[in-house]
């Protein structure tokens, strides 16, 4: 089985781990951030944990049960997917313009605000899309 | 219409061995699926892949509801195996009989899903089992038996709705006579 991370450039992946560990940094309460693969392969993640491999996997399994219900429903494509906790939010939304499409999976601590985690994690995303397609 | 009882069937089995498929060819209603690409070519070869459940539902002629669900077949989704065998009275496992890897799978799963499935009966669908190696049922019989595991083999063709119903139906009746006489002179 080829790695997930090997299916893109070293190039590309440098930039991507750079902008994912940038994005850590600038969001004190986000602990962890993992760039998934539609089928379920961590590609890139910051900090670099065993347990990326499973968010990653999970990740992929809860979006495309949120398409299926949305699908169901009659609704468009899923555009944030947000489960909340008493000790904090995890949030999965698509890198634009990718296909197969990649997903990041943001970890974050009840510290973080809802709002303030989505803007920033939907402009890491487009810059992910922008570093993808360089 | 009531169901006069529920069924939950689990289908599961290696990618590629036709579980999305199968559940498409029996079940009456349009089954609920979570394909996505497939970008792992090296692993199987095939388009797309499902990363959640797949889930159908099928009406028996004497009014028993079956609850279809078919797993992902990439261990890294093994936390989906737990989910989806809790309540399971079930589990269909196939193979695909043309893989290299046939009989390790079979292994492999069998092993897996009786551990998820204590108690629960297994019955057993090898797809496409005219292999190039003459491999035959019987070997799939035969390793199921070298790990202690009893369960029915079926060479199968799971496009068929025949064929997928025949595991359906060999399931049911295991479950059958299990049930204790006193309950049967009861019903």
């Amino acid at each position: 089985m080829q790695p997930a991370s090997e299916r893109f450039p070293p190039h590309i992946l440098e930039s991507i781990q750079r902008q994912l560990a940038e994005f850590v940094a600038a969001n004190p309460g986000v602990t962890l951030a993992v760039l998934t693969s539609g089928d379920g392969f961590e590609v890139a993640a910051h900090p670099h944990m065993p347990i990326a491999q499973r968010i990653a996997a999970m990740s992929s399994s809860l979006q495309a049960l949120s398409e299926a219900i949305l699908r169901e429903a009659g609704l468009s494509r899923s555009r944030n997917l947000i489960i909340e906790s008493d000790g904090g939010t995890i949030v999965v939304l698509g890198i634009p313009d990718t296909s197969p499409r990649l997903s990041l999976a943001v970890v974050a601590s009840g510290s973080e605000i809802l709002g303030r985690l989505l803007w920033a994690t939907r402009s890491c995303c487009a810059a992910l899309g922008r570093s993808l397609q360089a | 219409m009531t169901p006069d009882q529920e069924l939950k069937i689990v289908f599961t089995g290696p990618m590629g061995a036709g579980k999305t498929t199968a559940i498409r060819a029996i079940s009456d209603v349009p089954p609920v699926s979570t394909e996505v690409d497939n970008s792992d070519r090296t692993a199987c070869d095939k388009e797309s892949t499902t990363v959640a459940l797949d889930y159908g539902q099928l009406l028996l002629e004497d009014g028993t509801a079956v609850r279809l669900y078919g797993t992902p077949g990439q261990e890294r989704f093994g936390f989906m195996w737990e989910i989806l065998c809790s309540g399971a009275m079930g589990v269909v496992l196939l193979i695909g009989g043309s893989s290299s890897t046939a009989l390790a799978d079979l292994s492999s799963y069998a092993q897996t899903f009786q551990r998820l499935n204590p108690d629960q009966p297994l019955v057993i669908g090898v797809g496409r089992a005219t292999c190039a190696d003459g491999r035959q049922l019987d070997a799939y019989a035969a390793a199921l038996a070298s790990r202690g595991i009893v369960a029915p083999v079926f060479d199968v063709d799971v496009r068929r709705r025949e064929d997928v119903l025949l595991l359906i139906e060999t399931l049911l009746c295991i479950l059958e006579a299990q049930v204790p006489e006193a309950e049967h002179a009861a019903r």
